[in-house]
C-alpha cells in the first residue's frame, strides 16, 4: 500500500467510519489526488484572502440580464 | 403540428384547445393514457401511473372550466414528473431501492405551482438512482430506453422525463439538472430541456443531488411549450433561500422577436475529455448556419479550459452527496448500485478546504466566462452531447465497467456540467439525427437570468426547422 492509499485508509477507518477494501482505497486515493490538484491549482491562480463563497450569488444578480 | 391523435399535439396547442373548449382535459388525458399503454412496455418511462386519479383530476379541471374558472396557461394539461418531487403522504423513490417504500412529508414547491396552474398528474417517472448518472441506467427499477431506438440510452438522470416527452406519452415533465440531467435526456430523446439560472426555480421538496449545483426545470416538445411551463415554475420561494426575488418575465410573450441582429457565438470545442464527433459538430454548425440565415450574427468563440470548472463541480457534488448519503453509506452501502456508490466515495476523502475553495472559485469562473466567451455575444451555441447516442450495453458501468466505458459515460457531461458550476441558463434543442437515427441536440447558453433570449433563439430555430416535429414510431 503506497502512502497515498495509507492516508485514505486512515481517513476511512479513523475519521469517516466507512469501509473499503485496499483496491478501492487505491482507486479513491488516485481520484482524490486529481480533484485536489485541479482545485488547488485554480485556487492558487484566482483566490485571495477576501474571496467569499457568497460572491457567486452576488455576481449572478449583478450580471443578470432580463 | 396537428394530428387526429391528441397526444401528438404540442403542450401549448392542447392547453389552448382546452381553454377554448374545443377539447376536454379528459380527452387529452385519455389520449396520453392510450399512448402510454403502447409506449410504456417499450421504454419503461413510468415508475407509477395514476390512471383513475388522473382521469378524476381531468374531470375536475373540465368542471372548473365549465364553471368559468381557468387556473392558468396549463389548465387541464396532463404531465408526469421525475420521481424525486415530493408529494405529501405519497411514495417518492428517487429512483432508488433505499426509498422504494418511503413517503414524502411535504409537497415540492414546483408541484404546488403546477397544481395551482391546473396540471393533471399522470404519474412519476423513471430516473437514475438518486439522480446520479448521465445515461438512464437503473438496476432497481429497470433501465429507461430511448424512444427512437430502444437499444440506446435516454440520457440521464431525468431519463423517464426525456423518454416520456419524446414518445408523446405526456406533454411536459419536470426534470432536474446537476451536471446535465435535463439537457442530456432532452438531447438524446429529441426534446427541449431548460436548465434555468441557479436560483430561478425552487428546489424545495426535490431530492437533492448537490445543493450547490441542482437545477429544477422543464422538458417539453417545443421551445414555446417550455417557455410556458418555466413561467409557471419560476420565482422566489421562501422555502428555498437560494431562489431569486427577481420578477419572472412572460417568456412566451417574448418568443417572437426573431434573431435578426442578435450575436451568437459558435463553439465547437474539443474539451479534452471526449473529442467532438464529426456528425454532431456538423449538425450544430448547420444550426448556426440556419440562425445566420435568419439574421443572427454568428461568430466563433473560444471557451475557457473547462477542466477546473469540471473538477470543481465534481468536488462539490461528491462532498455534498457523501454528506447527505452518509447514514446509508455507513450502514447499507450494498443497497446502492455500484456506479452510484462509487460516484460518492471520494466525497469522504476530499479535504473541506478543497470543497470550500471550489465554492469560492465559482464567482471567478462566472466573471471570467462572461468577460471572455460571452463578452460580445448574446448567447453561445454548442453541442449538448459531444457524440452520437450510445447503446445501453455500451455504457453499462454496472456489468461491464472498464476504462473505455467509464470514459464514454464521463464524456456525456463534458459540455454540460461546466454550466452547472457557472449557474447560467442553458437550453437544449433538437437539431438533427445521427446515422443511427438517434437525435442530436444543440445547447444555447446565456447570461444570468436571460432565459428569454435563449427561448427566443430556440423558438426562431424551431420556426425554420422541423426536427422537433419528428415523432418516434
Amino acid at each position: 500500500m503506497d502512502e497515498r492509499t495509507k492516508t485514505a485508509a486512515g481517513i476511512a477507518a479513523g475519521l469517516q467510519g466507512v469501509k473499503y477494501d485496499d483496491r478501492r482505497l487505491a482507486e479513491i486515493a488516485a481520484e482524490v489526488e486529481v480533484l485536489n490538484d485541479a482545485v488547488r491549482k485554480a485556487a492558487a491562480a484566482h483566490l485571495t484572502f477576501d474571496d467569499d463563497p457568497a460572491a457567486f450569488a452576488s455576481i449572478m444578480t449583478k450580471e443578470a440580464r432580463s | 403540428m396537428r394530428n387526429d391523435d391528441l397526444a401528438l399535439w404540442e403542450l401549448s396547442e392542447i392547453a389552448d384547445a382546452i381553454a377554448e373548449k374545443r377539447i376536454t382535459s379528459v380527452e387529452a388525458t385519455e389520449a396520453c393514457l392510450a399512448r402510454i399503454e403502447i409506449w410504456q412496455p417499450r421504454v419503461n418511462a413510468f415508475l407509477r401511473l395514476f390512471k383513475e386519479k388522473a382521469l378524476a383530476q381531468a374531470n375536475a379541471m373540465d368542471a372548473e372550466l365549465a364553471a368559468g374558472k381557468r387556473r392558468g396557461p396549463l389548465h387541464g394539461v396532463p404531465m408526469a414528473h421525475k420521481d424525486m418531487y415530493y408529494r405529501k403522504g405519497e411514495l417518492s423513490t428517487g429512483g432508488s431501492d433505499i426509498r422504494r417504500d418511503w413517503r414524502a412529508p411535504v409537497t415540492a414547491t414546483v408541484l404546488e405551482k403546477l397544481d395551482a396552474a391546473g396540471v393533471v398528474e399522470l404519474g412519476f417517472l423513471n430516473m437514475a438512482e438518486f439522480a446520479a448518472g448521465p445515461t438512464g441506467h437503473n438496476v432497481h427499477h429497470g433501465h429507461c430506453r430511448n424512444p427512437w431506438d430502444q437499444s440506446r440510452v435516454t440520457g440521464g438522470s431525468s431519463s423517464g422525463s426525456g423518454a416520456s416527452v419524446g414518445a408523446r406519452m405526456v406533454f411536459g415533465a419536470l426534470g432536474s439538472d446537476t451536471g446535465g440531467s435535463i439537457r442530456l435526456p432532452a438531447a438524446a430523446c429529441g426534446v427541449v430541456g431548460m436548465k434555468a439560472t441557479y436560483g430561478r426555480v425552487s428546489r424545495a421538496g426535490a431530492v437533492a443531488r448537490s445543493w450547490s449545483l441542482d437545477h429544477v426545470g422543464p422538458l417539453t416538445r417545443t421551445v414555446r411549450d417550455n417557455a410556458r411551463m418555466l413561467a409557471v415554475l419560476a420565482g422566489h420561494d421562501p422555502n428555498d433561500s437560494t431562489t431569486s426575488e427577481k420578477p419572472v418575465p412572460d417568456y412566451e410573450a417574448l418568443l417572437d422577436g426573431g434573431v435578426a441582429g442578435m450575436k451568437i457565438g459558435l463553439a465547437l470545442p474539443d474539451n479534452g475529455l471526449v473529442p467532438l464527433d464529426a456528425q454532431v459538430g456538423a449538425a450544430v454548425q448547420a444550426a448556426a448556419d440556419t440562425l445566420g440565415q435568419l439574421g443572427a450574427r454568428i461568430s466563433s468563440v473560444t471557451l475557457p479550459d473547462f477542466t477546473a470548472l469540471y473538477r470543481s463541480a465534481e468536488v462539490m457534488v461528491k462532498c455534498e452527496a457523501a454528506a447527505m448519503h452518509r447514514p446509508w453509506m455507513e450502514k447499507t452501502p450494498e443497497l446502492y448500485a455500484k456506479q452510484v456508490r462509487t460516484r460518492m466515495d471520494a466525497g469522504f476523502f476530499i479535504p473541506a478546504t478543497q470543497y470550500i475553495d471550489a465554492l469560492r472559485l465559482r464567482a471567478h469562473f462566472v466573471a471570467e466566462f462572461l468577460a471572455t466567451a460571452m463578452a460580445s455575444v448574446d448567447a453561445v451555441l454548442l453541442p449538448a452531447i459531444p457524440f452520437p447516442i450510445p447503446t445501453i450495453e455500451e455504457t453499462d458501468t454496472e456489468e461491464k465497467g472498464g476504462p473505455a466505458v467509464l470514459k464514454m459515460v464521463a464524456g456525456f457531461t463534458g459540455l454540460t456540467r461546466p454550466f452547472n458550476t457557472l449557474g447560467i441558463p442553458a437550453l437544449s434543442v433538437p437539431c438533427g439525427f445521427d446515422t443511427n437515427g438517434a437525435p442530436i441536440g444543440l445547447q444555447l447558453v446565456g447570461r444570468p437570468f436571460d432565459e428569454a433570449t435563449l427561448y427566443r433563439i430556440g423558438h426562431a430555430y424551431q420556426g425554420a426547422t422541423n426536427f422537433h416535429q419528428k415523432v418516434p414510431v
